[in-house]
């Protein structure tokens, strides 16, 4: 099992590869939903760092794309593919329909969120180039097993961050300030309910909202038969993400349970629905 | 003339099918048993779907089938046989956002393929994609402007399907899981909560609140582009689809009725068309939330929001729906769906009909008896009429137009 994760900063990067296998980045303009949004300049920057430390390297382009980004995202698909990278992670299957016309070499990973949800979508992809899947978070740890047993594609397992759950082109945080005449300036705001307080950002792509807690699922890993295990820094404090990628690269089944109350005494930390199916039919229909 | 383009509505039940289809759709999208994104809803039985389709066929219309969950893996069994299910029922098209379930389909049926909304296709290159795999039509997502759909269709050879009127998703289709994070319910296998429509707090970045005059909310108002519907005939659009598979019948009839009468009469005389405002009070009178443009024109700022959260009006303009019409005694059998009176002034509407207004001088129950108010739901009545009217015509209140 490797070790990916999305770092918010190549100081992090540096800081922590030598307990990672490689990291995920986002490019500017063309991802959504990461801890950072780094430049062209920065991901070359990244690529060498990693290729000269034999660790491996993906860069996410997962925003919906439009017409208007089509020209900037073929221009970057080239340019990734004639570099030593090990993946690009998708949303938009403009994606999937470019590497094929254009013949490019480079993998790339399924990662429609939400979407990614059984194995018979993952074979589907991966016909179509996908060689890795991200896992969706909002499925059980024993849909996970039985997508492992009969995926084609290598699966990544998002085990410990705060998780996605919203992402709208519009701008909702500007359009409720500017309905209101309500001025802020913040880079993050919070919306709460009943008690917990959930981020959202209102980025120049649109609004995104994230979990109110940590996912932690450090004591399910040990025992889980899964090619890569994702740690998403966003929002996490340095000091704190760097612990916890050092006890994610050293847990076993010895270990787990202290390292799963370090991280819980750290955070405020949850399973997310690992255990807990969703439900879609709430009354039967005759 | 110019080349019609299809007006898809939305049906929940076989009555619904029926009175969409009557009213001038040219075909319906329905949800079967399973594999649908309204979980909640009534949904069709395979009986229900091929009595439905039987229906349409007679009236030379379509019937569309949503099949556009997201898989999971213990629902991979079923598909096959409920699928080559939807196609011995006479279904003409599904619509899929799953290419897994998209691949079964065409290795074992001949179903058309329409891809769902729900795959948020955005660009030229997915569309691409999606007609290289054999779907022979894309539900564009909402947030494509004119300028969007107008280059996908320059360059792509392929129906487009386009959102007319109902409600907006405030997230992309698909990238929102608020219902499964508040609720536990599954947005992406039919189980959506509307969460977007709850009320929060914002704060700010040292967790201030942010107060204005009404909390925040996800929550937009609802998509209607009656203005612009010869920019779209004229884009070429191939299907107008009207959203609300929950909705009404009287909801059903009156949208599906007055999006007909633009289309045909813009496409009829395109040189003398112009817009009736008396339309788009019609549309607002049996609405329950605002409606307005949105992404079609680039539009998607704060006019764009709604902040009355899950407060909406309950409509009871609709009164009673003819079930008969005896010509020679010029009354008329209508059961009722809401409250009416003697001395109330009406309009009857339908799709054979000229609307017209009407004062209830006279009502006689089940057994013959005169009686003063209808107050039972779906009480059937007797009226007379002198205007012929038709089964499946409806009675609303007078004032639609000066609500």
């Amino acid at each position: 099992m490797k070790l990916l994760i999305m770092p918010n900063s190549i100081k992090q990067v540096n800081e922590l590869l030598e307990n990672i296998d490689g990291i995920i980045v986002g490019l500017d303009k063309l991802c959504i939903n990461m801890p950072y949004n780094f430049s062209l300049d920065e991901i070359n920057e990244l690529i060498t760092i990693c290729n000269e430390n034999d660790k491996e390297i993906f860069i996410s382009l997962n925003k919906n794309m439009f017409n208007k980004d089509l020209d900037y995202l073929k221009e970057i698909l080239l340019t990734l593919d004639s570099k030593n990278i090990t993946g690009i992670f998708y949303y938009d299957i403009a994606i999937v329909n470019m590497k094929e016309e254009l013949n490019l070499k480079v993998d790339l990973v399924w990662n429609q969120e939400h979407l990614t949800t059984n194995y018979l979508t993952s074979n589907f992809w991966n016909e179509h180039g996908a060689a890795y899947t991200a896992l969706s978070s909002e499925i059980t740890l024993d849909e996970v097993k039985e997508i492992k047993k009969n995926a084609k594609a290598k699966l990544m397992f998002t085990a410990f961050g705060y998780l996605p759950m919203f992402v709208s082109r519009r701008h909702l945080v500007k359009n409720y300030l500017d309905t209101f005449n309500l001025k802020d300036n913040s880079k993050i705001n919070y919306i709460t309910k009943e008690d917990k307080v959930y981020q959202i950002i209102d980025t120049v792509d649109g609004t995104i909202a994230y979990s109110d807690k940590v996912l932690n699922a450090i004591s399910e890993v040990s025992s889980l038969d899964i090619d890569y295990i994702i740690l998403n820094s966003f929002s996490i404090p340095n000091d704190i993400f760097k612990d916890v990628t050092h006890m994610f690269k050293n847990v076993n089944s010895a270990n787990k349970e202290e390292y799963k109350e370090k991280i819980d005494s750290m955070l405020d930390t949850y399973l997310g629905f690992l255990y807990k199916e969703t439900i879609y039919k709430v009354k039967k229909n005759d | 003339m110019i080349k019609k383009p299809e007006l898809l509505a939305p049906a929940g039940d076989l009555e619904r099918l029926k009175i969409a289809l009557l009213y001038g759709a040219d075909a319906v999208y329905i949800g079967g048993p399973a594999f649908g994104l309204r979980a909640n809803a009534i949904n069709f039985t395979l009986d229900d779907i091929k009595e439905g389709c039987e229906f349409a066929h007679k009236l030379n219309k379509r019937v569309h089938v949503t099949v556009n969950i997201v898989l999971h893996n213990k629902e991979i069994d079923g598909l096959i046989k409920y699928l080559k299910d939807l196609e011995e029922a006479g279904v003409d098209a599904v619509i899929i956002s799953d290419p897994a379930i998209m691949k079964i389909a065409k290795e074992n049926t001949n179903l058309e393929i329409h891809i769902s909304t729900q795959a948020s296709t955005l660009n030229t290159e997915a569309v691409k994609f999606w007609k290289k795999f054999g779907a022979s039509r894309v539900v564009l997502g909402r947030e494509t402007s004119k300028d969007d759909i107008k280059e996908i269709m320059d360059n792509v050879d392929i129906e487009i399907e386009a959102f007319i009127h109902g409600a907006m998703c405030s997230s992309y289709s698909g990238r929102c899981v608020l219902s499964n994070f508040f609720t536990g319910r599954d947005a992406n296998r039919g189980g959506c909560a509307q969460i977007c429509r709850w009320d929060f707090d914002l704060l700010d970045e040292n967790k201030n609140h942010l107060k204005g005059e009404k909390e925040f909310t996800f929550c937009t108002k609802d998509l209607s582009e009656l203005k612009y519907i010869p920019d779209m005939i004229d884009l070429g659009i191939s299907s107008f689809k009207i959203e609300g598979r929950m909705r009404s019948i009287y909801y059903i009839a009156t949208v599906v009725g007055i999006y007909r009468k633009v289309i045909d009469e813009y496409c009829n005389d395109k040189e003398n068309y112009t817009y009736n405002s008396d339309y788009e009070k019609i549309l607002r009178a049996v609405a329950n939330r605002d409606s307005i443009s949105q992404f079609f024109l680039g539009n998607y700022g704060k006019e764009c929001q709604y902040y009355n959260g899950r407060v909406e009006v309950s409509n009871q303009d609709f009164l009673g729906i003819v079930l008969a019409y005896d010509e020679n005694t010029k009354v008329a059998t209508i059961e009722q769906r809401n409250y009416f009176k003697l001395g109330d002034e009406v309009e009857f509407f339908g799709p054979n009909l000229e609307t017209f207004t009407y004062k209830v001088e006279e009502i006689i129950d089940e057994d013959g008896n005169n009686i003063d108010i209808v107050r039972h739901p779906k009480q059937v009545v007797k009226m007379r009429v002198d205007t012929k009217l038709y089964p499946n015509d409806m009675m609303r209140i007078k004032n639609v137009l000066t609500k």
